[in-house]
Parts: structure tokens; sequence; C-alpha cells
């Protein structure tokens, strides 16, 4: 190395600290939760930092089956999947022809879906609630299901139809003159080719259902029915003096998020920056 | 148009139509869940008044606060880790996702951990101990003066990975031959950052404060789940929607009774407010974007 080598690295450092002190102000919280979750609530106050000096099991045995976390995962599984689902199939079937042919209330309808991109539709909770009353939805996940798809829809339809307008014509033209139905070449033409475009809004309405919290508090009063966010918002009263536990039911409740994000940090980052953090 | 129908008829009935029932509402008076007869702007008038207008203008400072926290703490920060990274190139995916992860987990679950850690006897007071920045007790969220500062540190842990990845996309998308000019001229980093960069990532700006804007006035979750719907202590981390929430679901008062037509009308003003200044924000960003030609 000469000198000007040493000294470009050196003038470098100070930055890479920087990033690294913010890494560590990321990891260590993360790094607490999860030693936690396998430490004695007694440990937990005693010894903060260090390792477990016995790993346990407990807290996660006892979060599973003594707090019944197990059917509150069931309940946010069914009502992500459902909601995930609905979404995708109303939003392409929507999108398909609002970006394939060129029809005179195409544009008006698509800017009416947008302009739900950024309603504050918190704001119509209260109505919102009667409706879901008046329609026997209250304590559902079909109801929640209905009210997270109905969110998420402009975000899928302007998503998907961004893709499906730049795909070429003569894709369609030659099924259609096979005598396709039109809902044959949306399934078996138009979807597989904008694969990117479905994983991204799978994706993003998967992460937006599984964290919300406010629709299931509103929405949701039978303890059977409750969602895991709304769940760990009752737990960390409840158990207040159980540290280890709610420490294993916060775990519990990132996992599939985690895997997820294991699985895809590619297309979440690629699809961050496409949609410029629609959320 | 068949096709459309079943997206349209979902979006209008559980979006489109309860918030226009809502805005509608505003402007009747409510016993309970039951609408009376028009009253005009009166439930508007009681909003400017006490025993309302302590609690509406402390929110409204609250999330203006955590609106100004945010676009330094957050987006200032991440637009810092942004350009680091952008200059060393290496390591670059891996950091993004790194920073990016607490934005995928649920505000509850964030603010929960964090409560947890910032307990009198928990991991932040250990840690201060252990450096010699405290003794005695962590008090902090029970601080009027400091637990709303806490709550906007937090969602910026939280949401810290946004702003590193749009502004790293920004930085890409600008010609690598304008930094080297810069450079043969002699800019230094942080000079070619703020006269070089800056300008020409005003989109990325403009669709983070906008961004910013309308998450920090939907600010719920971390109140809720961290200081309780009273946003405690003595309202000192309320924000406009917790407010809304306790008039409109009960938790208002000593008694808690709901109060429709002021949730309501609460409930329009911030409708206004988000669409005007959302409007207004990315008009501004639009008129100073630099085109290249």
């Amino acid at each position: 190395m000469t000198n000007l080598d040493i000294a470009y690295h050196v003038k470098r450092l100070p930055g890479w600290v920087v990033l690294a002190l913010w890494m560590l102000v990321v990891a260590l919280p993360l790094y607490i939760l999860v030693v936690s979750c396998f430490k004695s609530t007694a440990e937990i106050y005693g010894d903060k930092f260090g390792l477990p000096t016995s790993w346990t099991l407990d807290n996660f045995v006892n979060a599973w089956t003594k707090a019944q976390f197990a059917r509150y995962m069931v309940n946010s599984f069914a009502v992500t999947g459902g909601a995930v689902v609905l979404t995708l199939v109303v939003s392409a079937m929507a999108a398909f022809p609002l970006s394939r042919y060129q029809l005179g209330w195409s544009s008006p309808v698509l800017a009416f879906f947008l302009a739900g991109v950024m309603l504050p539709i918190r704001l119509a909770s209260v109505e919102l609630f009667t409706l879901m009353k008046s329609l026997d939805l209250l304590d559902s996940r079909l109801g929640l299901v209905f009210v997270y798809s109905a969110i998420r829809i402009p975000f899928a339809v302007f998503i998907l139809a961004n893709f499906m307008r730049v795909l070429p014509r003569e894709l369609e033209e030659a099924a259609r003159l096979d005598g396709a139905g039109e809902g044959r070449i949306l399934v078996s033409i138009i979807l597989p080719t904008i694969r990117p475009a479905i994983a991204i809004v799978a994706i993003f309405t998967a992460i937006a259902v599984w964290n919300d919290f406010f629709f299931p508090l509103i929405f949701i009063f039978d303890d059977d029915y409750k969602t895991v966010p709304l769940a760990i918002t009752t737990f960390i009263g409840q158990f207040r003096t159980d540290w280890g536990m709610v420490f294993a039911s916060l775990a519990i409740s990132m996992m599939p998020v985690l895997v997820m994000y294991l699985l895809l940090a590619r297309q979440i980052r690629e699809g961050v920056g496409a949609t410029g953090g629609l959320k | 148009m068949l096709f459309v129908l079943p997206a349209l008829a979902i979006y209008c009935l559980f979006v489109v139509y309860p918030l226009a029932t809502s805005l509608w509402g505003s402007f009747f008076e409510w016993k309970g869940l039951r609408m009376r007869g028009f009253v005009g702007l009166d439930n508007f008038a009681r909003l400017f008044v006490d025993p309302s207008w302590p609690k509406l203008s402390g929110a409204f400072a609250h999330n203006v606060f955590w609106f100004a926290g945010i676009m330094v703490l957050q987006n200032g920060l991440g637009l810092v880790f942004a350009y680091l990274l952008f200059l060393r190139g290496r390591g670059t995916a891996f950091l993004q996702s790194a920073f990016f992860f607490p934005a995928v987990l649920s505000p509850v679950i964030v603010g929960a951990l964090w409560r947890l850690l910032l307990t009198p006897d928990g991991v932040v007071e250990a840690l201060l101990h252990k450096l010699g920045l405290l003794d005695g007790r962590l008090t902090i969220l029970g601080d009027s003066t400091w637990a709303l500062w806490v709550l906007i540190a937090v969602d910026a842990w939280n949401w810290m990975g946004l702003p590193v990845l749009i502004f790293t996309a920004g930085l890409r998308q600008i010609q690598p031959e304008v930094f080297e000019a810069a450079r043969l001229d002699g800019a230094g980093a942080g000079r070619v950052l703020w006269s070089i960069a800056l300008p020409q990532l005003i989109p990325s700006i403009s669709s983070l404060t906008t961004l910013t804007f309308i998450n920090t006035f939907n600010q719920f979750d971390l109140v809720y789940v961290m200081q309780g719907v009273q946003g405690n202590p003595n309202f000192s981390t309320d924000t406009l929607v917790t407010y809304f929430y306790r008039l409109a679901f009960g938790a208002e008062g000593a008694v808690g009774i709901t109060d429709i037509g002021l949730a309501l009308a609460l409930g329009t003003l911030l409708f206004l407010l988000l669409t005007i200044v959302t409007i207004a924000l990315l008009r501004f960003f639009e008129r100073r974007t630099v085109r290249l030609t």
C-alpha cells in the first residue's frame, strides 16, 4: 500500500464509523430481544446484555400455550392471506381493462382509484364502524379482509396497471385470434409476464396487513378473533411482569416477516425504490 | 367494464362511502351513534373552545414537532447514511437491508420493544449507567418534556431505512460526470452533497417530505403502545389521531363518553389539512425540480 492509498482509506474511516454506529443502534435492541427470549425473567432483570446462562424455551412455550398465542397467529395468517388474495384478484381484474383497452372512462376511473392511495381512511372509522355493524362484520376476520382489501386496492391497481400498460399489444392479439376469452388472456398471458409487479403488490399488502393494529382495535372485541398486533398490546399490560414471555411473543410475531425479509430483501428494496416508498 | 366492478365495489363500499358520510356527518348533531339534526358548523366551533381547544392545540403542536423531528432526525440522518453508502459502494445492499429491517416490523412490535428497553431498570438505563451518563432511574417516558421526543426517536429508528433507500436510489440517478466535475474543481464531499447532489435529489426529497407529513399526521400506533391512548404523561404525547380516537370510541374524559360530532369535525379538518398540505407540498417541489436538458 502506498501512502496515498493509506490516506484514502483513513479519509473514509469516519464514514464507516458512522454507518457502523447506526448498524449497532439497529442491531442492539434486536439482539436484546433475541437473547431475552431464552432467559428466565429473573435473569432478564439481572444480566441484561449477556447470553443466557441456561437457554430455556419456557418463554415460547408459555406464550404459545398459556397466552394462547397460537390462535392470534392463525387469525393474523387468515386475515393477511385473505386480504392478499382478494386484493390481487380484484385489482388484476380491474387493472387489465383500465390499462389495455382504449376506453374513454379508463383514465378517470384510474384517477379515482389513485386518489385512494393517500386517503386517510382512519378518519372514516366511525362511519366504517357503523357500516360494519349493519353488515354484521364486526368481530369477524372476513370483515377485516374486506376493509384491508379496500384500503390496498388503490395501490395494487396503480402498480399492476403501470406494469400492464407497457406490455406489447401483439402479446394478446394472437390469443384473441385463437378465440381466447378476456379472462383467459388475463390469467394465462398477462399475469405470468408481470410476475414482479404481482410480487411487489403481494409483499407490500402482506406486510401492511400483518402489521396493522388500528382496525382490529376498532372492530375486534372477542379474544377469539384478535390478530397478533392487537394481542401484543393487551399482553404488554396483562403480563407486564413476565418479561420473558412478552419478549418471546414479540419474537414469534416478527418471525413471519423476518423469514419473508430474508428471502425477499432484494425485491423489497427494489420495490420501495420503484414505488417511491408508497406504503 | 365487468372486470372493474369487484374492485370498484369493495373500494367504494369500504373506503369512499364511509369517508364521504364522515365528512357529511360532521355538520350534524349526534347522540351516541345516531345522527340528529343539521347544525352547520357547530361541531367545528366546539372544537376551538374549552374543553376541546387545549387538547386540539396540544395534539396539533405535537404533530408539528413530530414532523419536524422526523424530517431532521430520520430524513436528514438518512440522507447522510445514503450519501456515505453511495460514496463507498461496498456493502451497500447489506447495510441498506439491515437499516430497512425495522421498517417491515409492526409499529406495535417496535413500540412494545422500546417500551421494555426504556422502562426504569431496563436495558437503556443499564447502558447509560455503564457509560456513566446517568445515575438513578431512567424515567424519560414518564417525563412530559421528553416523552414526545423519545417517541419521535423511536419512530425514526423504525423508518430510517426508508430515506436511506430512497436517497441512494436518487443519488444513483444523478449523472456520474456531475460528481466527477465537482471533484476536479476541488469540492469536498460535504460541499458536493450540499450544492451538487441536494438540488438534484428534489424528487426524492419531495416524496419523503410528503410521506413524512402524511405518516406523522396519522401517528397513532406508537403513542397507543408506548404511552396509552391518553398520550401520557398528562397528554404530552397526544396526537390528532389519538384525540380523534378518544372522541370517536369513548376514551375521552373521565366517564369515557363518545362525542361523534366533535370526532367527525376533527376528522374533516384533518382530512382537509392532509389533502391541502399534500397537494401544496407536491406543487412546491414540482416547481423546484431541477431538470437537466
